[in-house]
């Protein structure tokens, strides 16, 4: 079930908010569980069996590491290896086999599992739970219905943010619920559908329009690119919106997952704007147990790379996945070296730098395959063969040049501003008053959207 | 003030919420829509194997995005807010200039009329070759010929589409009626062309073909308030429009068969303009094989049609010149069907298609 759909919208939310609202407090951690397992169910009703095992082994392992803390580290490897291992034989097996295929020249058999939906999400959440406790970070949850609701909990379950069980633990256990706390949350997960269904799809489908044409341009191809890289980001941010709106109302704080990543003046500096819960777990869980930085430089250049092959890996089984995150890789170090510096004194030519990196590295990102992405590349800086502009791609230009600057506009902070600044406005009388109208009425517009509308893959789903 | 505002933004968002699901749940559920032309999703039976496949799901969320209340208002917001607020220029490939709603079809794939082309050869071949019939072929400009480039929007190279196609029918001979056509024969709201604007475009495809036609006749109105399937599709605002037809003395007397049902059919069906599908009026709207016959006509003369639903309108203003025509759309019937009822000797043969068809040729047989 997409948040971005009428049946989330206009069915199972009434329903999860009134039966929420309706029962006693102690109930409600159980009443936010049985909604989640639904709501995955709904989508993904095979893999309900999945979900439910991870969260017992997580629950039993923590619960074992803490009563026998001698043998903490082998109930951590044996919670380990449960998830990561189901992680790997969903996502990953048919991308070993392949490649193990490969390599003998035999032709091997592939599982050909469909990836369930948010295992990624969940797993690395059990991971970072029973590491916590293993680390004696924090206690061993012993309500199995709070960590299922933890697990589960269906705002950020299929798409993030990867929330730490640390940051909402005593979330978990009392949490208040203020009429402006849900105000404000239910203005940001409108906000957060706004993105995703006014923007995102409209511009995936300018992106999926270019790649269709029968008639390629260098113009059409960047099109195609840069629409791509504004839709990923109002796509997942619009996601992680609903997701952290959605948990304010219900009580809960997420941690922020984006922060204006397309004004980042490095890469470094993209990275931590962009999907910073991934970027902070792969650190905190990765990074930092490799060593870090306090390292040799030889030493220190494996690390990053090794956890940026693994960022892109988490994204994808499929080598240009890997070779996303190792791009990044370079790039982080690169920069740590020398580039950094020179970026320094660079003025308005980092930005165009960082842009040009992550629209290639999007390009990258969404190719079926590494040949497709060379092709891509190379039309891009007219080494397709194509001609600089055609009709179509000057047509799609006019018709969607407006979205693409507002959207553009829209990944800055800018509208963030100018909220502040109405806020500002006569005590903030204006702001109030203004605020729920206007989130009735972007509400509408989405349904509007919604109803009318057929293009709306979350693009995150497929992680 | 703050505390005014956060219960008024709950009130309205929960509201609009919790007042669309009570809608939902209680308005009886809709079988077709008449703008979108199709019928509406119905809730799938629930059991244990639509569950456990999740096809039950599936079909729920299609069920409820259709059924959801005031769907049309809805669609027309929506695409309000993508030409008003987004500045786009079409919505689902269809755009409104000059009044007129036109849907973008480019560029020109060359695959699909060279399928065209293939599909129309293998008829010759097997049916046409040895029968001694004289073959002609015309293709039909879309409204976007008249409309695209004037106003910004990409249109398909039509003179390398019918060079490519006549290139490949070295058999036919071609006809060009362009020159009869211009914006204002084609509907607003529709992709046809309007029969009352015709008279010019059957007079030189009779001529061509060595028949003349009188052209006279009396125009009626069919409908007040033809919504054509752009109108609907889009959900842009656009005014219905009229529906008229052409009668005259010999279309009284004439008689239209019907292969598939084995019955007669009226050459003009009023009651079908009312429908879902008032083009339908014509002939009956979409139909494989029929034969239209004219007793009157001055000489005996036959015409086999392969046509698509542009020739449903025209084909009743050719029928003054020949005693008989069989008008056989092949993307509902093959042609080894066609060669078991029709006789082909000696007949008069066009192959009358629309540019839209040519362009998109995957379902001609």
């Amino acid at each position: 079930m997409l948040f971005s759909s009428i049946t989330f919208l206009y069915y199972f939310l009434p329903c999860v908010l009134a039966a929420y609202f309706i029962a006693p407090k102690r109930w409600r951690n159980a009443v936010l569980l049985g909604f989640s397992l639904f709501f995955y169910g709904w989508g993904e009703p095979r893999y309900l069996i999945f979900m439910i095992a991870a969260i017992l082994q997580g629950y039993l392992f923590g619960r074992l590491m803490e009563r026998y803390r001698d043998h903490a580290r082998a109930f951590l490897a044996a919670s380990l290896i449960f998830s990561l291992g189901l992680l790997g034989v969903c996502k990953y097996a048919d991308f070993f086999l392949e490649n193990l295929g490969r390599l003998t020249g035999r032709s091997l058999p592939l599982l050909k599992i469909a990836l369930p939906i948010g295992i990624s999400f969940y797993t690395f959440q059990i991971l970072s739970y029973v590491i916590d406790v293993y680390r004696g970070e924090v206690p061993a949850q012993k309500s199995l219905i709070a960590l299922g609701a933890y697990i589960s909990m269906f705002p950020q379950l299929i798409a993030g943010p990867i929330v730490r069980y640390s940051d909402i633990r005593k979330e978990l256990k009392d949490r208040r619920h203020t009429l402006e706390g849900a105000a404000s949350g239910a203005v940001r997960f409108v906000c957060g559908l706004s993105k995703k269904v006014l923007f995102a799809n409209t511009l995936g489908e300018l992106s999926k329009l270019c790649r269709a044409s029968g008639e390629q341009s260098v113009l059409l191809v960047w099109l195609s690119a840069v629409s791509f890289t504004l839709q990923i980001y109002f796509d997942f941010s619009g996601y992680s919106d609903m997701a952290i709106g959605l948990g304010r109302v219900f009580g809960f704080r997420f941690m922020e997952n984006f922060r204006y990543p397309y004004i980042a003046s490095s890469v470094t500096d993209f990275w931590r704007r962009w999907h910073i819960s991934l970027s902070t777990w792969f650190r905190d869980y990765l990074y930092i147990p490799l060593g870090g930085n306090r390292v040799s430089r030889g030493r220190w250049i494996f690390n990053i790379l090794a956890v940026w092959a693994a960022t892109g890996f988490w994204h994808g089984a499929a080598w240009n996945f890997i070779l996303w995150g190792l791009f990044y890789g370079l790039l982080l170090i690169v920069e740590k070296l020398w580039l950094g510096r020179l970026l320094e004194k660079a003025g308005p030519l980092r930005h165009v730098y960082v842009l040009l990196a992550v629209i290639l590295g999007f390009v990258l990102f969404d190719a079926p395959g590494l040949r497709e992405a060379a092709a891509t590349v190379g039309a891009l800086f007219g080494f397709g063969g194509l001609p600089a502009v055609n009709e179509i791609s000057l047509y799609y230009l006019r018709s969607f040049g407006p979205l693409l600057v507002l959207s553009a506009l829209g990944a800055t902070p800018l509208p963030a501003m100018a909220c502040k600044r109405l806020r500002g406005l006569f005590g903030g009388r204006v702001w109030e008053a203004a605020r729920p109208a206007a989130a009735a009425v972007l509400l509408l517009v989405c349904t509007a959207f919604l109803v009318d509308g057929s293009f709306n893959p979350f693009l995150y789903f497929r992680f | 003030m703050k505390k005014i505002s956060s219960a008024l933004t709950l009130l309205f968002t929960g509201g609009v919420l919790f007042l669309g699901a009570a809608l939902g749940l209680f308005l009886p559920d809709r079988e077709y829509s008449a703008a979108e032309r199709r019928r509406l999703a119905e809730l799938p039976a629930l059991s244990a194997d639509s569950v456990g496949s999740g096809s039950f799901m599936d079909g729920a969320e299609t069920y409820l995005q259709d059924q959801f209340p005031f769907r049309e208002a809805f669609r027309q917001i929506k695409s309000l807010v993508a030409t008003e607020v987004f500045g786009q220029k079409d919505v689902h490939g269809i755009y409104v200039a000059e009044g007129y709603a036109a849907k973008l079809d480019y560029p020109l794939d060359t695959a699909s009329v060279d399928y065209a082309a293939g599909r129309f050869g293998a008829v010759y071949e097997t049916l046409l070759k040895d029968s001694g019939c004289r073959v002609w072929l015309s293709v039909i400009p879309d409204k976007n010929q008249f409309l695209a480039p004037e106003n910004g929007y990409p249109c398909l190279d039509f003179t390398k589409l019918v060079s490519r196609l006549s290139g490949q029918m070295p058999y036919a001979s071609l006809i060009d009626i362009s020159p009869y056509l211009e914006l204002s024969d084609y509907y607003r709201t529709d992709i046809h062309w309007r029969q009352e604007r015709l008279a010019d475009v059957a007079a030189a495809l009779a001529e061509a073909m060595g028949t003349k036609l009188s052209g006279t006749y009396r125009q009626k109105a069919a409908a007040d308030s033809f919504s054509g399937v752009y109108r609907g599709q889009s959900a842009l605002p656009m005014e219905p429009e009229k529906l008229n037809f052409l009668e005259a003395d010999y279309l009284e007397h004439c008689r239209v068969y019907d292969y598939e049902t084995d019955r007669e059919i009226p050459v003009y069906d009023l009651s079908a303009a009312k429908s879902a599908d008032p083009y339908g009026m014509f002939l009956g709207g979409s139909k494989a094989l029929l034969r239209l016959e004219n007793p009157d006509a001055p000489e005996d003369k036959r015409l086999i049609l392969f046509r698509d639903s542009f020739g449903s309108s025209i084909a009743p203003l050719l029928a003054e010149g020949y005693r008989e025509i069989i008008l056989a759309d092949i993307r509902y019937i093959t042609p080894a069907a066609l060669g078991e009822l029709v006789d082909f000797e000696g007949r008069d043969v066009l192959f009358l298609y629309s540019e839209a068809v040519l362009n998109n040729s995957e379902t001609i047989k």
